[in-house]
């Protein structure tokens, strides 16, 4: 009989994995770190989803009872992965809650690690309570509280994104594009516009990418009907003059420097490689990439393969990733590992 | 001149002193001399709004800085700083200053058109320039245009009479704008028509300008067409956070720097 698959990460990919699995009729073993499933969305409290522009406790949430209610998904939450051995057909696991399981392959949706902004300690984060991550911008909406200056809770009147936080910067090792913070940074400025219609919203960049087709929904629209102001210019330096945030740099279409004032500064946070992407290497052997994400065999041999036979990926375990796309390669995932663990198993029985 | 050529240091920004002693130090004469700041410290946020308020500036947010405006423009292929994807980004942006350094040039946009058809996302540049140097107007930077003064004088007859008649056309517009009335080629052009256009028309113009004849039934349409611009330029002025009996600007009256014609005609042939 074919062992389960070993689904490990209970975020947007593993969600979609594991259901696509069960639907199927195969057996799922769902492990994730954290006490509740759900992944970045859920436990970091995005507010509403691009492109669906529905709430992520809502989406991300359905996705979830789906998962907890599929009577061939067994989910072990709270605990990682210790050990995992053996060949495809048949892995044994060792969790560090004790347990083990025998698995017929594994997916790893480990997911990331969102950008620490006080590693770009010039752009002020850490330093003023009014500099703050898209995340907490995320967070102002999702709580229904509202976008509003940490210092003393004032309404911001004008608010600067800087884009590029944390990514295509070799200053601090991290040279790739998130893909994903400029079409949510124009998402939220539109969020912002709407529940503030007087504060105004000016995105820096030093280029937009707002991946896939998103360019007419986010970037033009954000412009043609929210007025939001879009400044070519990589802020050198965020301070304050007690009263004020003020942005300095180059806006290089006017080739003038710019000391602006400003209520509230958000970094466009990029997304790192899962902080314990060395140890999920080490466990599963599995190679990373040059940059420290999965490193992904080739996709024209197999959907979502690692460096090692019978363990796949999907989702931004791979690499910066949206929420839609981690679901299709989720399910693309899943269908590769469902293959693994069979074929072994008829080839065992031959 | 293409704006990854502009020179950084601009002349008004060079300041010399014959004598000027700062904290004991004399910081006189050429030697000392200081350059201001270019930085840019602030956004003017009402001016995008205010020159969207005028007719032809409703469509300038769409505009995502392309340049197919610049680059197509009559104007610009003979004066390099006739730059209008550059307005609307000092507009958009609202960087007042850098905009009003080019404030006596905007208005000589010939209304072409050939950026209206260029433009990929509709902005309408050559509305937007003529909402900018109304906008100019109004806010006082600039007196009204010889394009406004015209434009002023032929409307103003349409409204008062439902017609209009050229010489008494030309001899205001030359009037309000300081210019002679008699000039070389009007005068030639004078000459030839009475040397070739039939006696009778010739009479006719002659009545025209004598009598100033006006519509027949024309009172209602006046006070209709009087109250419906009332009405406007009292929204535009409101818009634009001035006074209802704000001031009007007054007429330009030295000649203002003006195209080289046969440049412009030969650039039209292109």
């Amino acid at each position: 009989m074919t062992r389960p698959v070993l689904v490990v990460g209970g975020g947007p990919a593993g969600l979609s994995a594991a259901h696509a699995l069960a639907s199927l009729g195969q057996s799922v073993v769902l492990v994730e770190k954290e006490n509740r499933l759900g992944g970045a969305p859920i436990l970091s409290g995005y507010a509403k989803l691009v492109p669906s522009g529905q709430w992520a406790k809502d989406a991300i949430g359905s996705m979830v009872t789906r998962v907890e209610t599929n009577k061939l998904i067994e989910i072990r939450k709270g605990t990682t992965v210790k050990t995992f051995d053996g060949k495809p057909g048949e892995f044994r696991a060792t969790l560090a809650n004790g347990t083990t399981v025998e698995a017929g392959s594994a997916i790893l949706c480990t997911g990331f690690t969102h950008f620490d902004s006080v590693n770009k300690p010039e752009w002020g984060f850490g330093t003023f309570p009014d500099v703050v991550t898209t995340t907490q911008v995320e967070q102002m909406i999702s709580s229904g509280k509202g976008v509003r200056c940490p210092s003393d809770s004032r309404k911001p009147e004008r608010v600067a994104i800087l884009l590029c936080v944390g990514s295509r910067d070799r200053q601090i090792g991290r040279e790739w594009c998130s893909k994903i913070c400029c079409t949510v940074s124009a998402n939220l400025a539109m969020e912002i516009r709407e529940e503030l219609p007087g504060c105004h919203v000016y995105i820096y960049y030093m280029d937009i990418r707002t991946f896939g087709l998103y360019e007419g929904d986010y970037y033009w629209r954000s412009q043609e009907e929210f007025k939001v102001k879009y400044i070519k210019a990589r802020i050198a330096e965020v301070t304050s003059n007690g009263e004020k945030l003020i942005v300095k740099g180059e806006d290089t279409l006017v080739k003038r420097p710019i000391t602006i004032p400003f209520d509230m500064v958000v970094h466009a946070i990029g997304m790192d490689p899962n902080v314990d992407n060395m140890l999920i290497s080490s466990v599963f052997d599995v190679k990373l990439q040059r940059h420290g994400h999965v490193e992904r065999a080739s996709t024209y041999s197999a959907m979502g393969g690692t460096s090692r036979a019978g363990v796949f990926v999907a989702g931004a375990a791979i690499g910066p990733e949206t929420i839609d796309d981690s679901i299709a390669q989720g399910q693309a995932a899943a269908l590769a590992a469902l293959g693994a663990a069979r074929s072994a198993v008829a080839a065992a029985a031959e | 001149m293409p704006i990854h050529e502009k020179h950084l240091i601009r002349e008004e920004n060079l300041l010399t002193h014959d004598k000027l002693v700062i904290e004991g130090v004399d910081v006189s004469g050429h030697w000392s001399t200081f350059i201001q700041t270019r930085v840019v410290s602030d956004y003017n946020e009402k001016m995008e709004d205010e020159i969207a308020a005028l007719p032809g500036g409703e469509h300038i947010n769409r505009c995502w800085q392309c340049g197919s405006c610049t680059n197509s423009c009559t104007v610009n292929a003979i004066n390099p700083d006739f730059n209008p994807r550059y307005w609307i980004y000092l507009i958009r942006t609202g960087m007042e200053s850098e905009l009003l350094r080019d404030k006596d040039i905007i208005w000589q946009c010939v209304s072409c058109n050939k950026c209206t058809y260029a433009c990929p996302r509709d902005v309408f540049p050559e509305g937007v320039m003529k909402a900018t140097s109304h906008w100019l107007t109004l806010k006082g930077h600039t007196p009204k245009s010889p394009l406004q003064i015209f434009d002023e004088e032929f409307a103003g007859q349409v409204f008062a009479k439902g017609k209009i008649e050229e010489s008494r056309l030309i001899r205001r517009f030359f009037a309000r704008t300081g210019q002679p009335v008699v000039q070389d080629w009007l005068l030639s052009m004078v000459k030839r028509m009475i040397k070739y256009l039939p006696v009778k028309m010739l009479i006719g113009l002659g009545l025209q300008t004598l009598f100033h004849p006006r519509a027949r039934g024309w009172a209602r349409a006046r006070a209709a067409i009087n109250e419906y611009v009332h009405e406007k330029e009292a929204a535009h002025r409101k818009a634009l956070g001035l006074p209802a009996d704000a001031p009007e600007a007054p007429d330009a009256q030295q000649p203002q720097p003006h195209l080289d014609r046969k440049a412009l005609i030969a650039a039209l042939k292109n």
